[in-house]
C-alpha cells in the first residue's frame, strides 16, 4: 500500500517536471518576457524619488509603497474582510465566559523552558518585520501574524487557563482590534482633516504633499526615511492581526464548558 | 537566474507535489496536516527563490503556524481518522 502511493506520487511528480518543461520551450503558448516591464519600472522609479516628491512615497520597499499607499484602499477592505470574518467568529460565540480551574496545566517543563527562550525571539522578530515594513520587506500583516502564532504556542504550551490568567481575553484582544481598526482610520483621514481645518484641499490616503496639496505626513525620523502614512499603517495593522487571529484561536479552542455557556446564551438571545 | 537556484526551485516543486499526493491519500488527518506543512514549506521555498520575500514572511506563518494550528483544533473536536 505505502509502495504504491509512493510510486503514484512520484510518477505525479514526473508529469508535473515534464509539463513545466514543454512551458519552458514554450509548447503551450508564449511565455511573459523576462526584462522589467513599463509598470514595474514606473514603481521603481516614483517609489524614493526625493527629486519629485509629488509622486513618491519616499519608502525603500516597493511592495509595501504599493501595498499600503499607491492601492491603499485596496489594503483598507482586505482589512475589513478579515475584521468581518473575526467578528462573524466572536459573534458565533457570544456569550461565552472565561472559566478558570479547569484543570490545564499544559505541556511538561522541558516544553515550556524551550519556549520561554523562544518567546523573546519570535516577538522581536515579528515587532522588527513590522516596525521595518517601509524599509525590509516585511510589513504590518506579515508582523502580525508571526506575532499571533508566539500568542497561540503560549495558549498551547501554557494552557489556555494560564492565558486567561494573565489577561489573554476576548474583551481585551477585540479593544486592541478596534484600536488598531481606529488607528487605520485616523492615518487615512489625518491629512483630508488638517486640509478641510486650514481650508485647503487635501486627499484621503493621502501621504507626501501631492500636487494641489502641499500637507505630507513625516518622511524622516532622524536620519532613517519613515514612509509618511506607511509607518504608521504597518503599526496599527500588526495590532490588529496580531489580536484578530489570537481571538480567533482562543475562541476555537475553547473548551466544553464554556462552548455549553455559549449555547445558553445563544438560547437566551432567540 | 543561477543554476542553482532554479534546481532548488525544482526540487522544492517536486517534493510539494509528493506531500499534497500524500496529504490527500493520508488516512490519518494529524499526518495530512503535517504533510501539507511540508507542502507550504516548500512553496515557502520556492516564493524566496523566486525573490518574493514579502510573501514568503507572510507565508511561513499563515501556512505553517496558523493554518496547522487550526487544523489540529478541528481534529482535537472531532474525529483523527477517516472512515
Amino acid at each position: 500500500m505505502r509502495v504504491r502511493e509512493i510510486v503514484i506520487a512520484s510518477s505525479i511528480a514526473l508529469m508535473v517536471l515534464l509539463l513545466a518543461y514543454v512551458i519552458d520551450l514554450g509548447g503551450l503558448g508564449p511565455l511573459a518576457p523576462h526584462t522589467v516591464r513599463s509598470i514595474a519600472r514606473a514603481y521603481l522609479e516614483y517609489v524614493y524619488n526625493p527629486w519629485n516628491a509629488t509622486v513618491s512615497s519616499m519608502a525603500l520597499e516597493a511592495v509595501t509603497a504599493i501595498v499600503w499607499d499607491y492601492r491603499g484602499l485596496d489594503t483598507y477592505f482586505e482589512t475589513s474582510v478579515l475584521f468581518v470574518a473575526i467578528i462573524g467568529v466572536a459573534t458565533l460565540y457570544r456569550g461565552y465566559r472565561e472559566l478558570k480551574g479547569l484543570g490545564g496545566t499544559g505541556l511538561s517543563e522541558i516544553v515550556k523552558t524551550s519556549t520561554r527562550v523562544l518567546v523573546p525571539l519570535i516577538l522581536v522578530a515579528g515587532a522588527s518585520i513590522a516596525i521595518h515594513g517601509h524599509l525590509t520587506p516585511g510589513g504590518g500583516f506579515q508582523g502580525g501574524s508571526f506575532m499571533a502564532v508566539l500568542m497561540i504556542l503560549l495558549a498551547v504550551v501554557f494552557s489556555l487557563d494560564y492565558a486567561f490568567e494573565k489577561g489573554l481575553t476576548s474583551r481585551r484582544l477585540l479593544a486592541i482590534r478596534s484600536a488598531g481598526l481606529v488607528g487605520i482610520l485616523v492615518t487615512s483621514i489625518a491629512l483630508l482633516v488638517a486640509g478641510a481645518l486650514a481650508g485647503v484641499g487635501a486627499y484621503i490616503f493621502q501621504n507626501m504633499a501631492r500636487e494641489g496639496s502641499d500637507f505630507s505626513m513625516p518622511t524622516w525620523l532622524l536620519d532613517r526615511p519613515l514612509g509618511g502614512t506607511l509607518f504608521f499603517f504597518n503599526i496599527f495593522e500588526s495590532l490588529a492581526v496580531v489580536s484578530g487571529l489570537t481571538l480567533t484561536f482562543i475562541v476555537l479552542a475553547l473548551r466544553k464548558e464554556e462552548v455549553d455557556q455559549a449555547l445558553a446564551a445563544g438560547e437566551w438571545y432567540e | 537566474m543561477e543554476p542553482v537556484a532554479i534546481l532548488l526551485a525544482t526540487a522544492a516543486a517536486l517534493i510539494s507535489v509528493v506531500a499534497t499526493y500524500l496529504a490527500v491519500e493520508a488516512k490519518d488527518f494529524l499526518v495530512a496536516v503535517v504533510l501539507s506543512a511540508v507542502q507550504s514549506t516548500a512553496y515557502a521555498l520556492i516564493y524566496y527563490v523566486l525573490m518574493a520575500p514579502d510573501i514568503v514572511l507572510v507565508y511561513v506563518p499563515v501556512s505553517v503556524g496558523l493554518l496547522p494550528a487550526v487544523s489540529v483544533l478541528l481534529i482535537k473536536k472531532t474525529e483523527r481518522y477517516e472512515r
